[in-house]
């Protein structure tokens, strides 16, 4: 038995040894509103964390004005010289916080992040294609003066010494300064929000809010690059209006406007709008009652197959008490009939004659009782 | 507060490890004949085992499937993926309390038939196989890998069933219950 424990306790070691550190979620995480704390995290458990080797700056333009959207990019250098990273998570922080450290939290709106939604944190695959990882998202902020990005990324490693292994990097401070706007700058008006998603199959038409603008003229692209002119009509006191072609599947396209006017002529940065067909509504009910009626079904035929059987012999067999009888009968001297034969005979009428009032059948029933003591409750 | 993921994630934990234990613990029942006799003499021990674990795993299900829904991103069955298990794991509950039923009644008369304790050792393994296969569902649709990928399972496919054919088989998973619990005379 001890051999057969130590046996045992051995596998076990063998198991939890052969047990390696792995990168919890290789598939990604999805885009997303994401602080640091979860890309030092998500892969399971931070102290887990290599550093990774990728080189990361962020690139902006020259001027940012406050109140205008503004092309924030991020450039990962290094891509699969030292590790094979696969899929590289991207994000666009405002701080080192670990928590609440989103560009959100200094007072930033995400206009694009560049694949159809709002959010800091991206997933790209590297597929090889260069050593340079560059992504785009769109900013805008009111805060004048300087502010503070940084970029993060968290990564795996797909083979090699280190694969599923989490790598976890961060970028030095990059500062920018937002700048006042000047007031004849052609310009968009502070409150249009570009959209960043619409249904595959459906042409969209853009209304376009500016200020201090004569004239707008818009260009678009699709992925494979070819820039194209949309036609642009005014559909009101600076207020224009456009149209993008529907797209036939899910992908996405840029477009970006120029301003010309009294000030000095602006182009805005690229905006992504990216295509999707968003799953019809589902009605949960039928799920519901389908896996209710699995569960009933499997319960029930169980139950029923287990049901306790009654055996019409081992019912008698339960009652059957012959086998002791045969044994107690067995153990014990079989008894002689005496106590039967005195019983039936009439007892001996006693030498002084019978009792009084007493007649001969009367003792001939009674007369042991009497004997004994016991007729009439021993009376 | 502990959001709904989180506590979904315990409560997944939870199940998960106690569907395996009674899962390894029925196999065991179900191999003893063949076992060596020293081994043989320690059913016992698997069989309370297994229906102990199997009774904790039961307990958690209700709140791993309720959490489960809870931090599902569209609050619904909008993924094939949740919709798969919503029915693995139904099935393998009214699998796993069939089981346990089974032994209340039957005591540990189960094991004495190699009928019944077929039928009771496959229904746990079943149920621990079914939970298994909800937790992978939930590997893939929230880290995009789980353990039994190497089965490639088929988990963007739902074998939805028409109303009123799974309203059939709820009626005949009802009548098998009454049937089941009826008195023997």
């Amino acid at each position: 038995m001890l051999k057969l424990r130590v046996k045992v306790l051995l596998l076990l070691l063998v198991l939890l040894g052969s047990t390696t550190f792995g990168a919890a979620e290789p598939g990604g995480n999805g885009d997303g509103l994401r602080d640091m704390q979860c890309g030092g995290a998500c892969h399971g458990d931070a102290g887990q964390n290599a550093t990774s080797s990728l080189s990361l700056s962020i690139e902006t333009p020259e001027q940012v004005w406050a109140g205008q959207p503004t092309q924030v990019t991020i450039v990962a250098a290094g891509v699969d010289v030292s590790h094979d990273e696969d899929l590289v998570g991207l994000f666009l922080l405002s701080s080192t916080n670990a928590n609440g450290d989103t560009p959100l939290s200094n007072g930033w709106e995400i206009l694009s992040d560049g694949k159809g939604g709002t959010g800091n944190y991206v997933e790209r695959s590297t597929d090889g294609s260069g050593v340079s990882l560059q992504h785009t998202w769109i900013l805008r902020t009111d805060t004048l003066g300087e502010q503070t990005l940084f970029a993060s990324v968290h990564h795996g490693d797909a083979t090699g010494s280190s694969q599923g292994r989490p790598f976890f990097g961060i970028s030095e401070a990059f500062v920018i300064n937002i700048e006042p706007v000047p007031e004849d700058l052609p310009r968009l008006h502070e409150d249009f929000v570009p959209l960043s998603m619409r249904e595959v199959g459906e042409a969209t038409l853009v209304e376009l809010q500016t200020k201090f603008t004569e004239t707008v003229a818009i260009e678009w692209q699709t992925e494979d690059g070819a820039i194209l002119d949309a036609p642009v009509n005014a559909s009101g006191e600076q207020l224009w209006e456009f149209s993008l072609p529907a797209t036939l599947k899910p992908s996405s396209l840029q477009w970006r406007a120029t301003f010309t006017g009294q000030g000095p002529e602006q182009t805005t940065p690229w905006f992504t709008l990216a295509a999707q067909i968003t799953p019809a509504e589902v009605d949960d009910r039928p799920i519901y009652i389908q896996g209710l009626a699995m569960g009933l079904l499997l319960f029930g035929a169980v139950v029923a197959l287990q049901k306790p059987r009654t055996n019409p012999e081992a019912a008698l067999k339960t009652f059957d008490q012959t086998a002791e009888i045969f044994t107690v009968q067995a153990a014990e001297p079989v008894a002689e009939p005496v106590a039967a034969s005195l019983s039936d005979a009439p007892a001996p009428i006693p030498e002084e004659g019978l009792p009084s009032g007493w007649t001969e059948e009367q003792w001939a029933w009674y007369g042991h009782e009497y004997l004994a003591g016991t007729y009439g409750g021993g009376q | 507060m502990v959001s709904a993921n989180t506590f979904h994630v315990v409560a997944t934990e939870l199940v998960v490890g106690a569907y395996s234990l009674a899962g390894i613990a029925f196999l065991f029942c179900l191999l003893c004949p063949w076992l060596p006799t020293s081994i043989k003499e320690k059913r016992s021990a698997g069989d309370a085992v297994a229906h102990s674990a199997l009774m904790f795993g039961i307990i958690a299900t209700p709140f791993a499937i309720w959490s489960g829904l809870s931090s599902a991103p569209s609050g619904d069955m909008g993924s094939p993926l949740l919709a798969n298990k919503m029915l693995l794991s139904m099935s393998g509950l009214g699998l796993a309390l069939g089981t346990l039923v089974g032994r209340w009644r039957g005591g540990a008369a189960v094991w004495e038939t190699r009928r019944s304790s077929i039928i009771q050792a496959c229904s746990g393994a079943g149920a621990t196989g079914l939970m298994l296969l909800t937790a992978s569902a939930g590997g893939t649709f929230s880290r995009g890998e789980s353990l039994l990928d190497w089965l490639h399972l088929p988990y963007n496919e739902v074998m939805l069933m028409p109303t009123y054919l799974s309203v059939v088989l709820l009626l005949l998973g009802l009548a098998c219950t009454v049937v089941g619990f009826k008195p023997t005379d």
